[in-house]
């Protein structure tokens, strides 16, 4: 009965990452005969600037998205799961964006972004000359961040709701009897019992930064431009292959970003991972 | 005396606090629709009107043709076509596959399995585009760059949903299917005609899911569809912005429309969607 179930996600998820460390070792631009050349595509891509550039643009778009968007989604969680008017559609609210299509996200983001757009308008009217977002190397990745954490914290909330409404009442109760302070039961109560929570929603923001494609890819309209400020791990992969013909470079940065997400991975397990005491 | 005037202060701190919660609530749900909003606004302005500078919110007449002109503009019926074609087949997929590796897992005793569940939990931590490009190059060899298959076939089996399925069956007592067997039922059959009815909830939490990875995935489409009469509507509509970027009233148009059905998805099925986070974590 797992048969045809393995066989899908063996060719799809689990094959692929063997067959990416096996291409990483050829030469081959999906054309010509494809031929072994050692080390060379690794040797090739930690020379080179363009690399370099890739692995800062991602480690910090998951430096300043992650850290931003579970404190956001914990906040936003925390104040939902008191007793208020409203629940319902606020919660709505800010779950959407996190249903919706990051394509159309990015498009209706862009038209924000424009130099003339809605966003410096509003800039304007508070005396701000606002620049060209998207245009502009120091703010175009910035501004990708924003738009990145605007869309996920509303899911990322969802799940530490359900996480919240899992700690029993009887706790907080008896926590206000002995006099401790709303903050006191935040800190004290509700951050280390929703640490498996915490992990998670940690664990899977890590995983999902380091591999942003769509949003570079529409924002810069492919180039991951302007002056590459855009360009993350995996739209360099696609320019690998699609720009370049360079399956083997592409391959090489593949395995690279794998041994990243392992990395990550295992630090936030240290630090986050382990289990509570009550 | 001293008792009261506390209780009511307190009562009233609690008010107070709430009042602060809600308003910084209702601002923050306010930035999440304005983007919307603003699409929604600029979709229905003239593109001078659309161009004007400070930004206009509310359009001197509301101007539908930019809903009319965009068909014809481009494919759009045939993108919206593609997407439903690829997204329905996503779906089916992985209704009929996760359920049975889910059941297996759940419920049948075979060499291996502790290995396999591992392997599939493991494979939940690998997302699509880190296999970007090996995935690529065995669909070419498979010949399925170009057609259909190949915006079905790479989705159609997703370790959330063989998750969540297991979790599902495990949860049925077992005690049922070992009165159906006493009474003769073959695997086959207990599975399809006594635990899969059981188990309706999840799989259209699962549905849901796969549904949405399908709606709105724009990676696939770019790696598959070379050709325009494939692509799906969210590649469509970059495409087609990368064409048309000076006329942001069609763009804003498409997105609008490309965001209706799936805000009339999520609206009646909110709760399950809810539940697919609280029990597998996972879009």
């Amino acid at each position: 009965m797992t048969l045809p179930a393995v066989l899908v996600l063996f060719l799809f998820t689990l094959g692929p990452a063997l067959y990416a460390f096996y291409l990483s070792f050829f030469s081959w631009s999906l054309l010509n005969q494809m031929h072994y050349v050692g080390l060379s595509n690794f040797t090739y891509i930690f020379t080179s600037h363009l690399f370099w550039t890739a692995v800062w643009n991602t480690a910090s778009f998951a430096f300043i998205v992650v850290p931003s968007q579970t404190f956001v989604a914990l906040v936003i969680a925390v104040l939902l799961n008191q007793n208020l008017p409203a629940r319902g559609f606020l919660r709505l609210a800010f779950f959407f964006p996190a249903v919706s299509s990051s394509a159309v996200i990015s498009i209706i983001f862009m038209w924000i972004y424009n130099k003339f757009g809605v966003l410096n308008g509003f800039l304007a009217i508070l005396g701000i000359h606002g620049p060209n977002w998207l245009a502009n190397p120091l703010f175009a990745l910035k501004s990708i961040m924003i738009m990145n954490i605007w869309t996920t914290s509303g899911y990322f909330m969802v799940v530490f709701l359900s996480g919240l409404q899992a700690i029993p009442q009887n706790i907080y109760d008896a926590a206000e009897m002995d006099g401790a302070n709303a903050w006191k039961r935040f800190s004290k109560i509700t951050v280390p019992l929703l640490k498996p929570t915490t992990f998670f929603v940690v664990v899977m923001g890590v995983i999902g930064t380091l591999q942003m494609f769509d949003q570079s890819f529409i924002l810069s309209g492919g180039t991951g431009g302007p002056l590459h400020s855009t360009t993350t791990l995996v739209l360099l992969i696609y320019q690998y292959i699609f720009s370049y013909g360079k399956v083997g470079y592409g391959a090489a940065v593949t395995v690279i970003l794998f041994a990243f997400t392992m990395i990550a991975t295992l630090i936030v397990n240290r630090w986050l991972g382990k289990s509570i005491e009550y | 005396m001293a008792r009261t005037s506390n209780l009511t202060r307190k009562a009233i701190a609690s008010r107070i606090s709430r009042s602060v919660y809600f308003i910084i609530l209702m601002g923050g749900a306010l930035v999440m629709f304005v983007p919307f909003v603003w699409s929604l606004s600029t979709s229905l302005k003239p593109l001078s009107e659309s161009l004007a500078y400070p930004p206009v919110w509310i359009p001197h007449i509301f101007d539908w043709s930019n809903y009319v002109k965009i068909w014809h503009l481009v494919p759009l019926a045939q993108w919206f076509a593609n997407s439903a074609i690829a997204a329905g087949g996503v779906t089916l997929c992985n209704l009929v596959f996760d359920s049975m590796a889910g059941y297996a897992l759940a419920r049948l005793n075979f060499k291996g399995k502790r290995l396999l569940f591992i392997g599939v939990l493991a494979m939940l931590m690998v997302p699509f585009q880190a296999v970007m490009l090996p995935v690529y190059i065995i669909l070419r060899y498979l010949h399925l760059l170009d057609n259909y298959y190949g915006l079905i076939v790479p989705l159609a089996v997703q370790a959330v949903g063989i998750f969540l399925m297991r979790q599902a069956f495990l949860n049925l007592p077992s005690d049922l299917e070992d009165a159906a067997s006493i009474d003769g039922a073959g695997r086959f059959r207990t599975f399809w005609q006594l635990s899969v009815p059981l188990v309706v909830p999840s799989l259209l939490t699962l549905a849901l899911i796969s549904f949405m990875l399908s709606w709105n995935n724009f990676l696939l489409p770019l790696l598959v569809a070379n050709r325009q009469h494939l692509w799906t509507v969210p590649l469509g509509v970059v495409m087609f912005q990368q064409e048309y970027f000076v006329n942001w009233p069609y763009l804003m148009a498409a997105a609008v429309m490309t965001t209706v059905p799936v805000a009339v998805i999520f609206l009646v099925f909110q709760k399950w969607f809810v539940r697919g986070i609280a029990t597998t974590g996972f879009r």
